[in-house]
């Protein structure tokens, strides 16, 4: 029995060694008084995940005090979403980790217990991802004009990462602006689309740039389009949808955005605390650095410009939903 | 196989499995004929019957109504009983089993209210005392591991328990 | 030659080798926490990496999954509480081992089979990587059906005692696995508006559930049996039961590997077709389930054998095959890295440096495997009335950890009573587990054919992949009628021989 105990104390220590590194250091006088928690609403691996991770590790340093990450998954991100807009007793101390899946599952999920808009603070955008339009490198189509004339005619399949991800919702989008035949093939995640796409398997992606970039820089796959507002800095020669001037595509303009928000009563003490934090930490070399890496820019609204954001995107993927029947 | 035995003739019965293919029989008569038609939605269009989403639970459902009508087939005809699978035990006390049951209630229910820490310690309390242990420094035990295990699950690992009921 | 000191260099820093051995013993105690998931692991420790070179941040995180493949079997062998879903075949036969007073012969073998598994995963990864990844890439959702439909023929195999029974536990199974949102219409199905369902049933809850609760349950109605004290508990693997295991190890490490290759099938799949294969072929087929030896050891190479092949199509791709290597890739990313193709243009020195550093963590598996085989093994002789309520809390912690949801508990004890039912009426929970793993597998790829393939069944038979497929499908099951008839007439020959 002693052994027991003692290998369990050995286990134990070895862990802490390297988990525990993280010792809360919050100093008394001011926001925050407790550990913060950042709440993923999406399972561990992914965009979401890893930016939370480094994101709660330079908050550390900047806010002085513990940030731990929670993951929370469920129905695209909307249960963590629904309790944080609850409440509860450390509410004065969660934020959460938003994405489109915040307006998307707004758009597309039955009875939500809350309204995406009014029932948040928007604390600060972190990063913009632009999604690619993708074709595997033997494909006939060279340009989106090429593609979508072609679409016309045959039917075309396009791969995404789930129901209501902004891949799937890209790709509605393009198909209702269009007003070509193509049909949605889903994948359990990104990493088990690309194949798909890699093999020729279906047609198209919407993909995010940072799935995608390299086998766009190694020749596998040939980027037609980004769906960004302006060119990416990691795609200069591949032109912005809104730049193709036809197929009412000035209207696709769409980011996977990341950013931070709490619950409607986030005290403002936390939210002028937050914000300061959030600009050092968006200045930090470590931020920009894995900024670049995921072929992000870093986020530009913050508060109320962030809110009106939202409001707009929720709107705009109600309309997607309701087009493309995924409204329930 | 399970089929055939020597014993055949006797045309006995395996209550057991008739018992359980009548449950699985209701089962899925409830699951084909109220559930997939009421909780499954169909989308309006389709060009395949096989992308409904009801496809798979429909036919899941018909091959479970099969196989359990086989499974009473059986039980009528087959003994089975005489075989050694593990169905048979000597019953311990009443007290013993629901006591088991009230601490499996305590982590159910409790578990959010209470904390992590104070269900945990109750509940062992009651396991070690519907089988008696009777070594006196184990109960000890009962406390110092769901507050340590909590403590490591939520300081070490970061991974988060209710601690506390405050 | 100037490489080769230029990889040596890169890889010849203490750092390294602490990563390595810190992130095998982490995941090792780690991955036997029921619960408490190698991914989660690899996940929580994501942060710390940061920090450090990238070598030993890729190192430290693969060490925790190799480290966390392997310590899911300690307590699946033990207290039959598979520590991560990929250990649950390991339990069939590893928990009655432990029963018949042989826990260390069967952690042993696990350890062991592990071992020659991973070793040879990563010799696939590095001299074949390159190959399989092209297999990987042809690998679309017809071959992808096929396989499930192979994959399915096992039930028939674990289907121990009775095959109607061990068929239905396969189709509830099936069921239960389609809870949650259709995957292509978003629409629910039989989630009766429950949030917690939407995004199906959790799988940890379900495992911890559907095999350890029902120990726990039956332990509390039998009547006291006297614990019987097994000495020093058992034994190690002899010499002459490894190379019995040999071939089943071998066999099961290459289905792991070509497994782990593809990207979105996973090691519990993988361990499940070695152990059914190794089943099939042993000559003591009746002992499979009851405690044999080489039962353990397949399960164990079927899993391991995923792990450094899970690489393959990360590394030479750049695609992620399960959540594990997600977390990797992210990690790759943080530091600057982007694994694929070009890396193997531009950092060909960081890549062998990691390829040294994977190779170890094989040796450093087997050495800590062994130190936590002297300690964990001692478990089976505490007496169960002190054992099984400490038990129970872990299980609770872990199933609520999962997803930090109240429901999870629920969930876990729902299946505990049902896999109590199922003790008592006799139905196994292996066919089961396959049916949940594998149903909406089996139903998003026929769906996924039909879809790319505009309606149009030729796509099902599109190339020798799926012919190959199709034959061993229909070859299994052949074999398993063909199986079925002469045992059938074998036992009405005994008969009349009885009687005459």
């Amino acid at each position: 029995m002693k052994k027991i105990v003692k290998a369990a104390c050995l286990a134990a220590c070895s862990g802490g060694l390297v988990l525990g590194a993280s010792v809360s250091t919050a100093s008394a006088n001011e926001w925050p008084t407790n550990d913060v928690r950042l709440v993923v609403p999406y399972a561990p691996g992914g965009t979401t995940d890893v930016l939370s991770r480094r994101v709660a590790d330079l908050l550390q340093d900047e806010l002085d005090a513990n940030v731990v990450v929670e993951n929370r998954p469920g129905a695209g991100s909307t249960v963590a979403t629904g309790r944080l807009a609850r409440g509860g007793r450390d509410v004065d101390h969660t934020i959460l980790m938003a994405s489109p899946g915040h307006t998307i599952g707004a758009a597309i999920y039955p009875d939500l217990a809350y309204d995406p808009v009014k029932d948040f603070v928007f604390l600060q955008n972190l990063i913009d991802i632009p999604n690619v339009m993708v074709v595997p490198a033997d494909s006939p189509f060279d340009s989106v004009n090429d593609f979508v004339e072609a679409a016309r005619e045959q039917g075309m399949t396009f791969s995404h990462s789930g129901v209501g991800s902004s891949i799937h919702m890209s790709g509605e989008l393009f198909k209702t602006l269009t007003e070509t035949n193509m049909t949605a093939v889903p994948f359990a995640g990104s990493g088990a689309a690309l194949p798909a796409l890699l093999g020729g398997d279906v047609d198209v992606s919407f993909e995010n740039m940072p799935t995608v970039l390299s086998h766009i820089r190694s020749g596998d796959l040939r980027a037609l389009a980004v769906t960004s507002a302006e060119r990416s800095e990691y795609l200069p020669d591949v032109p912005t949808l809104a730049e193709i001037g036809e197929y009412n595509l000035d209207q696709f303009v769409t980011t996977a955005w990341f950013g931070l928000i709490a619950h409607e009563s986030f005290p403002q003490e936390a939210q002028d605390a937050m914000s300061e934090a959030l600009a050092s930490v968006m200045k930090r070399e470590e931020f920009l650095d894995f900024a670049e890496q995921l072929g992000a820019e870093p986020g530009q609204v913050g508060g109320e410009a962030f809110k009106e954001f939202i409001a707009q995107e929720v709107e705009r993927w109600q309309e997607v939903a309701e087009q493309a029947g995924i409204s329930q | 196989m399970s089929t055939s035995s020597p014993r055949r003739i006797r045309a006995v019965r395996d209550t057991g499995d008739v018992l359980a293919g009548c449950v699985l029989m209701t089962a899925s008569a409830i699951l084909l004929f109220y559930l997939v038609p009421n909780y499954i939605s169909e989308p309006p269009i389709l060009q395949n019957p096989m992308m409904s989403p009801r496809w798979l639970p429909r036919i899941v459902g018909g091959l479970m109504l099969g196989f359990s009508f086989l499974l009473i087939v059986q039980g009528l005809l087959v003994d089975n009983t005489g075989k050694d699978d593990g169905r048979r035990i000597e019953r311990g006390t009443r007290l013993r089993f629901a006591m088991m049951v009230v601490a499996l209630a305590v982590y159910v229910v409790l578990f959010e209210a209470l904390g992590a820490v104070i269900a945990g310690i109750l509940a062992t309390l009651i396991l070690f005392a519907a089988h008696p242990v009777r070594i006196w420094w184990v109960y000890s035990l009962a406390f110092v591991f769901p507050a340590a295990v909590a403590f490591i699950f939520v300081k070490v690992m970061n991974v988060p328990l209710p601690l506390m009921p405050f | 030659m100037e490489m080769f000191s230029e990889v040596l260099e890169l890889f010849l820093s203490l750092d390294n080798f602490i990563a390595i051995a810190l992130g095998v013993v982490i995941g090792v105690v780690v991955g036997s926490i029921p619960g408490l998931t190698a991914t989660m692991a690899v996940a929580l420790a994501l942060p710390f990496t940061f920090s450090m070179q990238p070598v030993a941040a890729i190192l430290l995180l693969v060490g925790i999954y190799k480290g966390g493949m392997y310590g899911g079997s300690i307590t699946a062998i033990l207290i039959r509480t598979p520590g991560s879903p990929a250990s649950a075949c390991t339990l069939l036969d590893g928990y009655p081992m432990a029963q018949q007073g042989h826990a260390k012969k069967a952690l042993k073998t696990a350890l062991y089979s592990s071992v020659i598994a991973d070793f040879i995963s990563n010799i696939a990864l590095i001299f074949f990587a390159a190959y399989l990844a092209k297999i990987a890439l042809n690998f679309g959702a017809p071959e992808f059906f096929w396989l499930i439909c192979f994959s399915l023929t096992i039930i028939i195999s674990l289907a121990s005692g009775s095959m109607i029974k061990g068929l239905l536990a396969a189709l509830m199974g099936i069921l239960l696995s389609l809870v949650g949102l259709d995957e292509v219409y978003g629409s629910q199905r039989l989630t009766f508006g429950n949030y917690s369902l939407m995004d199906s049933i959790s799988f940890i809850p379900l495992l911890i559930g559907l095999f350890a609760i029902p120990e726990i349950i039956e332990f509390y109605r039998k009547k006291a049996l006297p614990h019987i004290k097994a000495k020093a508990s058992g034994v190690g693997m002899t010499l002459a039961e490894l190379k019995r295991c040999l071939k089943s190890i071998i066999r099961g490490s290459l289905i792991g590997v070509v497994i782990g290759a593809i990207p979105g099938t996973g090691a519990t799949a993988a361990a499940f077709i070695s152990y059914s294969d190794a089943r099939r072929r042993s000559p003591n087929r009746d002992n499979f389930g009851k405690g044999e030896v080489e039962g353990v050891a397949a399960a164990e190479a079927g899993n391991n054998g995923v792990a450094g092949a899970t690489l393959i199509p990360l590394l030479s791709l750049g695609i992620p095959g399960d959540v594990i290597t997600a977390i990797i890739l992210g990690a790759f990313m943080v530091h600057g890295l982007t694994p694929g193709p070009i890396m193997f243009q531009e950092n060909l020195t960081l890549i062998y440096a990691l390829f040294v550093g994977i190779m170890f963590s094989s040796l450093v598996l087997l050495v800590v495997g062994s130190g936590a085989i002297k300690y964990f093994s001692l478990i089976a002789d505490i007496p169960k009335s002190i054992l099984f309520p400490i038990v129970l809390m872990f299980c609770v912690y872990g199933a609520y950890a999962v997803n930090n949801d109240t429901f999870d508990v629920w969930l876990m004890l729902g299946f505990g009573v049902l896999g109590y039912i199922f003790n008592r009426a006799a139905i196994p929970a292996a066919p089961f587990l396959i049916g949940f793993i594998l149903g909406p597998m089996f139903e998003d790829n026929l769906r996924r054919s039909l879809l790319i393939g505009h309606n149009d069944l030729s796509i099902f038979v599109r190339g020798p992949i799926t012919w190959f497929f199709i034959a061993i499908t229909v070859g299994s099951i052949l074999l398993a009628i063909y199986r079925f008839v002469s045992a059938r007439r074998q036992l009405r020959r005994d008969t009349t021989q009885e009687a005459s």
